[in-house]
């Protein structure tokens, strides 16, 4: 009769040690996402290695009771993802074993939570009803500063403008500053142009050895380890090109350390980070992270291949919703827009990156991969016979989402009825309205020597239709073009010709009319 | 030293609990229930006796993650990719699947969530409209694209997913249009379904709906939806699309007023599902409520079994996709007093990655199933895959179906039951609950009752068990374990527990 005394055993032991499993939680309703070891399962954030879970409870206690969205950094990865509220799905208990079980095992030994402080939190922050953003987190439970190896940093502002380096013995000081932060940053300054920063510091090295420091400025700089001037940027200029890389031997301990700043105009940016003889990476003593940049997803190019031309319907930035761009073989590339009727993108260069839409999520806009997007329109852009004319707008959305949003359907004088492709996926757009209908084909063209658009418009049905070719941009007449901002040429080629009409290029079309333009890029 | 208690308790716990429990009854005689669940391994290891299951090698280097499946005739099989792509394969039915072969017929759309082949084209439900893909030249790929129907709102968000039907009876395609971000209606008719008529009409046809994670029929033609755990749903469910009815989430109600229908209900917070659906009529209950947690975490995708055998003894039986798990659950549906209820079982498990679409061939009884962890992780091998299931022949031992009776329910068992334990109130257990009704996210398991069976009484062929049970609760989801009933060879049931919502109470 062993078995009664050790199930007796069994019993009283599970129940004096808590009802509450961290471990049978976190297994049941992180683990999903978070992954067995915490590090985060098919592209999903970490727990180990992030500073979310360390530090005060109250943060990662509001997380879970009402979940997080939006931007967020973990782990030195950008992700944009919704982590769903369990605040009314677990008890204080069950969120206090959950998060003992985290900070335990994923985030160094963090300290055990206790329901009553979950209790407090949510009493706290009863009136919440939605997820959290890491910009709200953070700003009430901002992260540790890091501890870099500079001590008793200090920074001393100068103003005045320079054009080489002054001798800083002989400038009376505007300001000085500890930075506690261990952290150099010209913000300090509390300055946009025209001043010097000279900070003063120890170099806590570790251990004897070669160190390097990589150093780069905008405008210039010196930095000095151990009293020798290490490495220079001089004259005005960005950070990039003139970035330098010194090798220096230290022994172990507190070595002097101090670097000279001068801004004259513009940007204001500090570079400055070192590798020990033991690091594998480069650790940043500035705000600004230059050349070792963190990770970024790496692209998915979607590009037209074998002269076929490529497609991408998805949100794409600087459009509407309902996106469909098209990337042609001569690195011309347009969207358009199906909630207006409208090419209302055109650019040059690459078509689109597939990497923020087709990995995670896919959260947001991806914009267009190339360069020099010019915006032809903004709006629905064809004007019926019965429709008012300018422009007419399909939907009018609050965007508050509260009980008092409301909808409202406005007349919509076209609609959009899909694409075909010809044999090298070109599209022929179509669209309908109230007596007419009108095709709307883009081929890929050399126009006068460079890389161009050949577009052709064909109007059917029994009324005359207006369509708005480009709204708000300049359009001056030149030559048999008309120049449509700053980037566009729009050339009539054969039938009917468009025409400025105030700051739009308009086209007008009877029935079995058609135009054929030209479209090239300055 | 924690780790090391914790690891102790468990070895201690295991063996000489385990056969206490066998031998042990309660107080009043009734079994204690086995805490097994009913989609562990030992059900995973009877699964390759019933059931085959074949990955399907996708197109070789490319990024498929399986979000739609039609099937083409000439048992060819369409498969729309969450990148927006569509790849025709030959040889999907083939005994050697290392001999398919995939054409691309489209690129890039936009999360196609739904595609069926008509009359020659395909035709999705992609993020922004209904669209019909047609080949008219004969090379193989797409090149008309009609938009048949873009009247729903969206506006840049990832959640604002559209899942869409085949056509219905009427040729109507149903979709169920999620909410902003799952939380919000920043467009219009975010939180509805609507239905596309062939001319592309939409017709706004429920309301109430969160986060869908498909649609499908049943043999009716009645359409059905999974919609998972979050705000107003304090469990994943199955839900039924009466038109006109409103399914819970009262976040899209707003849109209401775009066509002039009536408002629909704004119920209370922190409620219950009965009461607030006794308070409005067009609120049709959660036909079926996957328990969070112990019936997956996120149902996906459904088929109705019309084989007529050929994908086993499931006439009419619904079978769901599950995300999270990557499984498949089977569901049996009956009509009490005009609204849809019946039971979840577990049923499929171990597929390499979290199911999203699932296609029945009706004709052969091959089911396909896609999947993808992208986003949302699962359980498996592969961050996406293709397969095929098809069934061996052999019928499992499992409860066939789960009945409402006036005191009780009817239980049907695929073989014969052993009279013994199938009379023996012992070999049953239930217990019942319900969730929160609320604003907030999901909700714990409460008002917890303990229906008791009072007795069980085997028919003359032995294939079905009246159970009469104490202390039904009406709107309860109720949890049946038979773990003590066996068949005639004295083999247990492959997976020995149910979950019925019991909405209403039948009068007889």
């Amino acid at each position: 009769m062993r078995f009664p005394a050790l199930l007796a055993l069994v019993a009283t032991t599970t129940v004096s040690f808590g009802a509450e499993d961290g471990a049978q939680v976190y297994n049941t309703l992180c683990v999903a996402c978070h992954g067995p070891d915490g590090k985060g399962l098919n592209g999903l954030p970490p727990l180990v290695g992030s500073d979310w879970p360390k530090g005060p409870a109250e943060r990662t206690i509001k997380i879970v009771l009402h979940g997080m969205t939006g931007p967020v950094e973990v782990a030195g990865k950008a992700y944009n993802i919704v982590m769903p509220p369990q605040g009314a799905v677990l008890s204080d208990e069950k969120i206090a074993a959950a998060l003992t079980y985290v900070r335990k095992n994923f985030a160094g030994n963090a300290g055990a939570v206790t329901p009553e402080l979950v209790k407090s939190v949510r009493a706290a922050t009863a009136t919440r009803t939605t997820p959290w953003t890491a910009e709200e987190l953070l700003k009430d439970h901002p992260f540790p500063p890091p501890k870099t190896a500079l001590r008793n940093l200090v920074g001393t502002m100068y103003k005045g403008e320079w054009k080489e380096m002054p001798d800083f013995s002989k400038l009376k000081p505007a300001q000085i500053e500890d930075e506690n932060t261990g952290i150099i940053s010209p913000a300090q300054a509390s300055l946009k142009d025209a001043f010097a920063m000279v900070w003063t510091a120890q170099f806590q090295a570790p251990e004897d050895g070669k160190y390097t420091f990589a150093f780069d400025c905008d405008d210039y700089g010196a930095l000095y380890v151990n009293g020798e001037r290490v490495a220079e940027i001089k004259g005005i200029g960005p950070v990039g090109e003139r970035r330098k890389e010194v090798s220096v031997l230290l022994k172990k301990g507190a070595v002097p350390f101090r670097l000279e700043y001068v801004e004259v105009s513009g940007h204001e940016i500090i570079q400055l980070s070192y590798k020990g003889p033991k690091d594998k990476e480069y650790k940043w003593l500035s705000d600004t992270k230059g050349t070792v940049a963190k990770s970024k997803r790496a692209p998915i190019p979607v590009e037209a291949k074998d002269g076929y031309t490529a497609s991408y319907r998805n949100f794409i930035g600087g459009t509407t919703s309902r996106a469909i761009g098209f990337g042609f073989a001569n690195a011309t590339n347009l969207t358009y827009s199906a909630d207006n009727c409208a090419v209302e993108l055109l650019w040059t260069g690459k078509f689109m990156d597939g990497a923020q839409h087709w990995v995670d999520r896919g959260q947001g806009n991806a914009p267009p991969a190339g360069d020099g997007v010019v915006k032809v329109s903004d709006g629905m852009v064809v004007a019926g016979p019965s429709a008012p004319s300018g422009a007419i707008i399909s939907y009018q959305v609050n965007k508050d989402g509260g009980k008092g949003a409301s909808f409202k359907v406005v007349n919509e004088p076209a609609e959009f009825k899909g694409y075909q492709l010809d044999k090298n996926g070109n599209p022929t757009f179509k669209i309908a309205g109230e007596g007419f209908s009108l095709t709307d084909a883009w081929t890929p063209a050399d126009m006068r020597g460079s890389a161009g658009l050949a577009r052709k418009i064909v109007a059917a049905g029994d009324k005359p239709v207006t369509i708005v070719l480009s709204r708000g941009l300049t359009v001056q007449a030149n030559a048999g073009a008309f120049e449509v901002g700053p980037r566009l040429v729009v050339r009539a080629i054969s039938g009917v010709a468009p025409a400025a009409a105030g700051p739009d290029l308009v086209l007008t079309l009877k029935p079995g009319e058609s135009a054929v333009l030209g479209y090239s890029f300055r | 030293m924690k780790k090391f208690t914790l690891t102790l308790l468990a070895l201690l716990a295991l063996a000489p609990f385990a056969e206490a429990q066998a031998k042990k009854k309660g107080a009043d005689g009734k079994a204690v229930p086995s805490k097994k669940a009913s989609a562990g391994p030992e059900a995973m290891a009877l699964q390759d006796k019933y059931y085959e299951r074949v990955q399907i090698p996708t197109p070789p280097g490319e990024v498929v993650e399986v979000s739609s499946i039609a099937l083409l005739p000439g048992k060819k099989v369409a498969i729309a990719s969450r990148r927006g792509d569509v790849w025709v394969c030959e040889g999907a039915y083939e005994a050697d699947v290392t001999k398919v072969k995939w054409t691309k017929f489209a690129s890039n759309l936009h999360e196609p969530l739904g595609m069926f082949y008509k009359g020659g084209s395909l035709y999705l439900t992609q993020r922004p409209e209904h669209t019909r893909l047609t080949d008219t030249d004969g090379d193989g790929k797409a090149d008309v694209f009609d938009t048949i129907c873009a009247k729903w709102g969206i506006n840049g968000d990832y959640h604002e997913y559209a899942f869409g039907t085949d056509p219905d009876k009427d040729g109507n395609v149903w979709v169920v249009l999620c909410l902003t971000g799952s939380f919000h209606a920043y467009s219009p008719w975010r939180g509805w379904c609507v239905r596309i008529t062939p001319e592309g009409k939409m017709i706004p046809t429920t309301s109430g709906i969160r986060s869908p994670g498909g649609i499908g029929m049943n043999e009716k033609s009645d359409v059905f939806y999974t919609d998972n755990q979050g705000v107003w749903n304090g469990s994943s469910s199955l839900k039924w699309l009466r038109p006109g009815s409103f399914q819970g989430n009262p976040t899209g109600n707003k849109s209401a007023q775009l066509a002039n229908f009536p408002a629909p209900p704004e119920p209370k917070s922190g409620s219950r599902v009965l009461t607030e659906r006794l308070q409005f009529p067009e609120f049709v209950p959660p036909a079926v409520v996957f328990p969070h947690g112990k019936v997956g975490n996120s149902p996906s995708g459904m088929a109705c079994d019309m084989t007529k055998g050929k994908w086993g003894p499931w006439a009419n039986q619904m079978f769901v996709g599950e995300q999270t798990a990557s499984q498949v659950q089977r569901v049996n549906l009956e009509v009490v007093n005009g609204l849809y209820q019946g039971a979840v079982f577990h049923f499929l498990q171990g597929f390499e990655a979290g199911l999203v679409p699932v296609r029945m061939d009706q004709e052969d009884g091959t089911l396909f199933i896609g999947g993808t962890n992208r986003g949302w992780g699962s359980r498996g091998s592969q961050p996406f895959t293709f397969e095929r299931v098809r069934y061996k022949g052999t019928v499992p031992f499992e409860m066939h179906n789960i009945s409402a009776r006036s005191d009780g329910f009817e239980v049907t068992f695929t073989h014969p039951v052993d009279a013994a334990t199938a009379a023996d109130t012992a070999s049953y257990s239930m217990d019942a609950f319900t969730y929160i009704y609320q604003s907030s996210y999901g909700s714990p398991e409460v008002d917890q009752a303990k229906p008791t069976v009072k007795s069980a009484t085997v028919s003359a062929d032995g294939l079905k068990v009246r159970l009469v049970i104490d202390g039904l609760v009406r709107g309860h989801v109720h949890h049946l374990v038979a773990d003590g009933v066996r068949n005639k060879a004295g083999d247990a049931l492959w997976h020995n527990e149910g979950w019925y919502t019991l909405n209403e109470i039948p009068s007889k």
